[in-house]
């Protein structure tokens, strides 16, 4: 592998549900983008704009066709890529927790993935731990507590909790703080920071909103009707906040603001992550008005 | 990777706008009805061939594609095909000593046992298909008005006919919905691990098994859900619902439906 080589690359990727059928529906038309080691990248959309499907196909979840996805520099859809390799490194967390929790009790679904990876019993175990205690779950308590007696956030975090124990290279997460309060959220994102820092993980986050995932990633791809129509660095992306809202995207709050004030003053920038920043901005002008 | 909506069809509407999409949904039914007392009724042969181009004709008018519906079946058909083979070798009716083609213990291949068979196989079939285009080509909201007119009638007798025929429908419905979150599941747990893109029909179909428990919670949530939704908007059944849209038969709705009736006399006098 070249030192510059994409870890995941999408060429020209298309598809199209159930294809062939009266009731074909096209998902995806053309996507193409690269994501290096280590990448904070956020894949935004509204609805139908095809982000679960583009999600899906990094892991090979559908009936891919050869040429359009690459994993390191290989197409995961040839006929001798090992899957079951691709999908240890490459974990999901789907918008629904409930329907990748694949045992009854917490300790068991979290242990699932290391155990079909060919893990010790006692390697396991200590992932099982780490996991949970780092969802602040702590293990002890939860390990034996039934999935379906907990609220919807903490199964969220259990779901969580599943994916990171098969200590990936690539997180993929889709809708993270769906369904979550606003506390559970400032957790989350604070430990999806925190993780990719310490584990040197490729995090990629796939949202409607930009609030949490414009403190979460450095770049966004922003797809509209199964297409990319913008990718750069974060700031430069809410530079055209008026896009954004265009494409039925939500902005953070701080942009909204902005947004408001760009129409009094405008050369007031809307590429504002928080609202400390919107503070000094507006701080300043009143300075020098 | 896994695409069940393709190898399950039943309960899934297909709009391709033909004659019997558009036809009045009161006369299809009557039809169908037609065509079920007819599975019943016919018993040789002779009488089958009959019926075959009448469904070839259905098919054809209807235009959804004959590939799209036997890909949709294959999980019927080889259901069909183990039950048969059953049916086959422990045939139990007299069989004269000379028809027996094959025998083994109290397994046995005779004449009559296959000729038996091949003709429930076919009941089965045609029972099946004309149900699966019934559905192929109506709306639900199409279907359960229907019905709702045609039993209309028996409310008077007291029997709750909208409530009955509200369960029927949302029956059906539901068995899309539980194949698509089957596909759900499927693929969340394929990410997990679990490979159900490899190995053969029978581990898939135990990996399917390990669905089921997960399947019945969202279903339950799910009914929940609905009939808090119905609450919420005062459904009430019975005869307090007005319709918005008055169904009408055209003249070629009844001709059709009375060339149905018709071919399946001829079937049934051969």
């Amino acid at each position: 592998m070249q030192p510059d080589a994409a870890i995941l690359e999408l060429r020209g990727f298309a598809y199209t549900y159930l294809e062939g059928t009266p009731r074909a529906s096209e998902a995806v038309r053309d996507v193409s983008f690269r994501i290096h080691r280590g990448e904070r990248v956020g894949i935004v959309g509204a609805t139908q704009s095809g982000k679960s499907t583009v999600i899906d196909s990094f892991a090979h979840l559908l009936r891919l066709k050869p040429g359009q996805i690459f994993y390191k520099g290989e197409d995961v859809a040839a006929p001798t890529h090992n899957r079951g390799r691709l999908r240890r490194e490459i974990g999901i967390v789907f918008q629904q927790p409930d329907s990748q929790i694949i045992e009854d009790v917490v300790g068991a679904d979290v242990a699932f993935g290391p155990t079909a990876a060919g893990l010790s019993a006692g390697e396991t175990r200590e992932r099982v731990e780490e996991s949970l205690n780092t969802l602040g779950l702590p293990y002890e308590d939860y390990r034996l507590r039934y999935v379906h007696a907990l609220s919807g956030g903490q199964r969220r975090r259990v779901a969580i909790a599943g994916v990171l124990a098969m200590h990936t290279p690539v997180l993929v997460l889709d809708e993270p703080m769906a369904g979550l309060d606003p506390r559970g959220r400032k957790e989350l994102l604070e430990l999806l920071v925190k993780l990719q820092r310490d584990r040197e993980l490729t995090l990629i986050v796939c949202s409607a909103s930009l609030t949490d995932a414009s403190l979460l990633c450095d770049r966004f791809i922003v797809l509209d009707r199964g297409t990319v129509v913008m990718d750069g660095p974060v700031r430069e992306i809410l530079r055209q906040a008026d896009r954004l809202a265009e494409l039925d995207i939500t902005l953070p709050e701080a942009v909204v603001g902005a947004r408001e004030m760009h129409k009094l003053f405008p050369d007031f920038p809307t590429d504002l992550l928080t609202e400390d920043e919107l503070e000094s901005e507006l701080l300043t002008r009143l300075g020098t008005a | 990777m896994l695409e069940l909506q393709r190898n399950v069809i039943f309960g899934q509407f297909v709009e391709t706008g033909s004659f019997i999409h558009r036809m009045d949904a009161r006369v299809k039914i009557a039809a169908t009805s037609v065509l079920i007392v007819a599975s019943f009724l016919i018993d040789d042969f002779p009488g089958f061939a009959v019926v075959l181009p009448l469904l070839i004709v259905i098919g054809v008018v209807s235009r959804i594609p004959l590939g799209y519906v036997l890909r949709g079946s294959r999980i019927f058909l080889a259901f069909l095909v183990f039950i048969l083979t059953f049916q086959v070798l422990f045939y139990a009716g007299d069989v004269p000593e000379s028809s027996y083609l094959w025998r083994w213990g109290i397994l046995s291949v005779s004449t009559e046992g296959l000729y038996t068979a091949g003709i429930l196989a076919l009941r089965v079939l045609l029972l099946y298909y004309v149900t699966t285009m019934l559905m192929l080509t109506t709306s639900l909201v199409d279907l359960t008005n229907g019905l709702e007119l045609i039993f209309g009638p028996l409310q008077r007798l007291r029997v709750p006919v909208n409530e009955l025929v509200l369960v029927f429908v949302i029956a059906i419905k539901f068995v899309p919905i539980f194949i698509e979150e089957m596909e759900r599941l499927a693929r969340a747990q394929t990410a997990r691990g679990v490979p159900f893109d490899e190995g053969g029909a029978i581990t898939t179909a135990r990996r399917l098994g390990r669905l089921l428990v997960p399947i019945f919670i969202s279903g339950f949530a799910r009914a929940d859900t609905l009939t808090i939704a119905m609450n919420t908007r005062s459904y009430r059944g019975g005869r307090y619902r007005t319709k918005l849209r008055q169904m009408r038969a055209s003249p070629s709705d009844w001709l059709s439906l009375a060339l149905v009736t018709l071919w399946i006399l001829v079937a049934w006098m051969v």
